[in-house]
């Protein structure tokens, strides 16, 4: 089952339409300006509380989701929703406090002390407010890039804590739930179906999985310098139904690794009893993943990503910048139809596969086409519209795959477009998440 | 950026929207002007609740039905404890109508608590005598008293209406 992004997006906007009938259902008449501030602070309230459970419930790994939406898309709304929820948080807060004051007419400060201190769990809502804006600090994009993958993923940890310590002060203080036992209930099972959907996606069904098919190192093969293949074997894999230019999230159990798990394409098309996937050391993690040894056992989630799930069309262009190729690996070999790689990478010492792509192409008559070297080698842009149409014939006609750096795929997404391509027939993820 | 604004706006729009609609033509609108104008019904309540507070120290926190001269039934809620002390409201009903609703107990413990009761009281007295019910609402920033009260209001709808 997959559940499109349209879909979804109606989903939690009626959730959201919900929680404001709920508020105005309990309400009093808004009357004077103390009223107002209030009363804005109580809706803000109310949406954020709604909303930081529904980012979870993004994260939450739902198989329908996962497929319909896409993971990285999924990662795109959580962190725009992240933001905007942390704002939501803030208002809610300063709103309450302002309108409290002018309710009791006295000062802002005064009545911050009070609600900390004479208003139930309220001090617990301070903390978990805090740590929610530390933590959305951090992910903000400038600090992302000065922090390392691994420890910005951690932080991340504490919104749960966030969230149960906001919890209380919810039903103690928030005018909607304290005599309403019906929306208490309806609250309280929403926030409990979210929790028991991380526990079974996240951890029940995992662990489950590594059981089933006991995953294992079983050789590395080293790519390029600094690209490294990891084979994992296992039993029954077929059952897992992975298809070329899926992913999953691996955990590989040893010291140092165990604690995180990070998502790697599939680069070569699953075998019953052998997955490979490549890595290109940047980072802690990938870093270490070069230095694992065959017996490792490993956890992991997935497939996941609906890269190759849409095709309408019989010619395919598939767009690989540097290590992007992994998925499009598994793909030109597995793709039918008449299928061209391009592949742009800034140095040879950074193309990966070259044999095992020329094999491919050779022997399904398909078409590679390395684009290698800088900018200026190469006399300009070698993915502008006009060197890609003068690369591929009847470019318009294509369903096009795109993998690589963030920026490569920005640009790429425009010339395409300029090259006549429709936008619906692009396809891509991003994996910054 | 133009997400930013359009987020910003979107929601400061629809909070002026939501909150305007609840502030105008609301059915609720026209207790809360009465309220305003005739403050009346808690000037004599508050009165009350200091006569009647003596008075019910002798009667315990029971709760009690007293016909009165007037026609009407004077009728004590029971003591409904919350986090921050007792609240505890007798009613005035006449020919089954609350007429009068007179707050004999409500938590003092500190300058707070006084300071919530005086705005809170009001408004549910006048929300009660609009409604003819214990379906109100509570006030926000005074969820603990506003649950006291209704809770008293239940047990003497319960025992005399």
């Amino acid at each position: 089952m997959r559940v499109g992004p349209v879909p979804v997006l109606v989903v939690i906007g009626l959730g959201a339409l919900g929680v404001l009938v709920l508020w105005w259902s309990n309400a009093l008449a808004v009357s004077g300006f103390a009223d107002w501030v209030t009363n804005a602070g109580r809706i803000l309230g109310l949406l954020a509380g709604y909303g930081v459970v529904v980012l979870v419930a993004l994260m939450a790994r739902l198989p329908p989701l996962e497929r319909g939406v896409g993971t990285d898309r999924l990662a795109r709304w959580h962190a725009m929703g992240g933001r905007y929820i942390i704002s939501l948080i803030t208002a809610h807060a300063l709103l309450i406090i302002w309108g409290y004051a002018l309710t009791a007419h006295i000062g802002v400060v005064q009545e911050a002390g009070t609600l900390e201190l004479n208003y139930p769990d309220v001090m617990m809502a301070t903390v978990a407010a805090f740590l929610l804006l530390g933590v959305g600090i951090v992910s903000a994009r400038a600090a992302r890039r000065r922090l390392r993958y691994e420890t910005w993923y951690y932080l991340h940890f504490y919104t749960y804590l966030a969230i149960a310590l906001a919890f209380s002060h919810q039903f103690a203080v928030g005018a909607d739930f304290v005599s309403d036992w019906p929306a208490r209930v309806g609250w309280s099972a929403f926030y409990l179906s979210v929790a028991v959907a991380v526990l079974w996606y996240r951890v029940v069904c995992p662990l489950r999985g590594a059981a089933r098919h006991q995953f294992r190192v079983v050789g590395l093969s080293r790519e390029a310098p600094g690209v490294v293949s990891v084979h994992i074997g296992g039993r029954y894999l077929d059952e897992l139904r992975a298809e070329p230019g899926q992913f999953f999230r691996w955990r590989f159990l040893i010291r140092g690794l165990w604690w995180s798990s990070n998502p790697y394409s599939l680069s070569a098309m699953p075998h019953p009893d052998v997955l490979r996937i490549t890595v290109k050391e940047n980072g802690d993690h990938s870093g270490a993943v070069s230095r694992l040894r065959p017996g490792t056992r490993v956890i992991a989630e997935g497939p996941y990503g609906s890269l190759a799930a849409v095709r309408t069309r019989r010619q395919v262009l598939l767009l690989a910048g540097g290590v992007g190729i992994t998925p499009l690996r598994a793909m030109f070999a597995a793709l039918p139809g008449d299928v061209t790689l391009v592949y742009r990478a800034s140095d040879s010492r950074d193309v990966v596969f070259r044999e095992e792509l020329d094999t491919i192409a050779r022997a399904r008559g398909a078409r590679v086409h390395y684009l290698i070297g800088s900018r200026a080698q190469l006399g300009g842009d070698p993915l502008s519209a006009r060197r890609l149409q003068e690369l591929v014939p009847s470019l318009h006609r294509h369903e096009v795959y795109l993998c690589g750096p963030a920026g490569m795929m920005e640009a790429a997404v425009a010339e395409l477009q300029t090259a006549g391509v429709p936008r619906r027939r692009i396809h891509y993820e991003s994996f910054e998440f | 950026m133009r997400r930013i604004f359009l987020a910003i706006g979107g929601t400061v729009a629809g909070l002026v929207v939501l909150l305007g609609f609840k502030s105008h033509g609301g059915p609720a609108l026209a207790g809360v002007a009465a309220g305003t104008a005739n403050s009346k019904p808690y000037g004599q309540a508050s009165a009350a609740a200091s006569g009647a507070a003596g008075g019910s120290s002798g009667a315990g926190s029971s709760s009690g039905v007293i016909s009165t001269a007037g026609g009407g039934r004077l009728i004590t809620g029971d003591v409904a404890n919350t986090a921050y002390g007792p609240v505890q409201i007798q009613v005035l009903l006449k020919q089954n109508k609350i007429t009068k609703v007179t707050v004999l107990e409500q938590p003092q413990s500190t300058e707070n608590d006084i300071r919530i009761g005086d705005f809170a009281f009001p408004k549910l007295i006048q929300e009660t005598l609009t409604a003819q019910s214990d379906r109100i609402d509570s006030v926000s920033g005074a969820t603990y008293t506003s649950g006291g009260y209704i809770k008293s209001l239940q047990s003497v709808l319960d025992n005399g209406a």
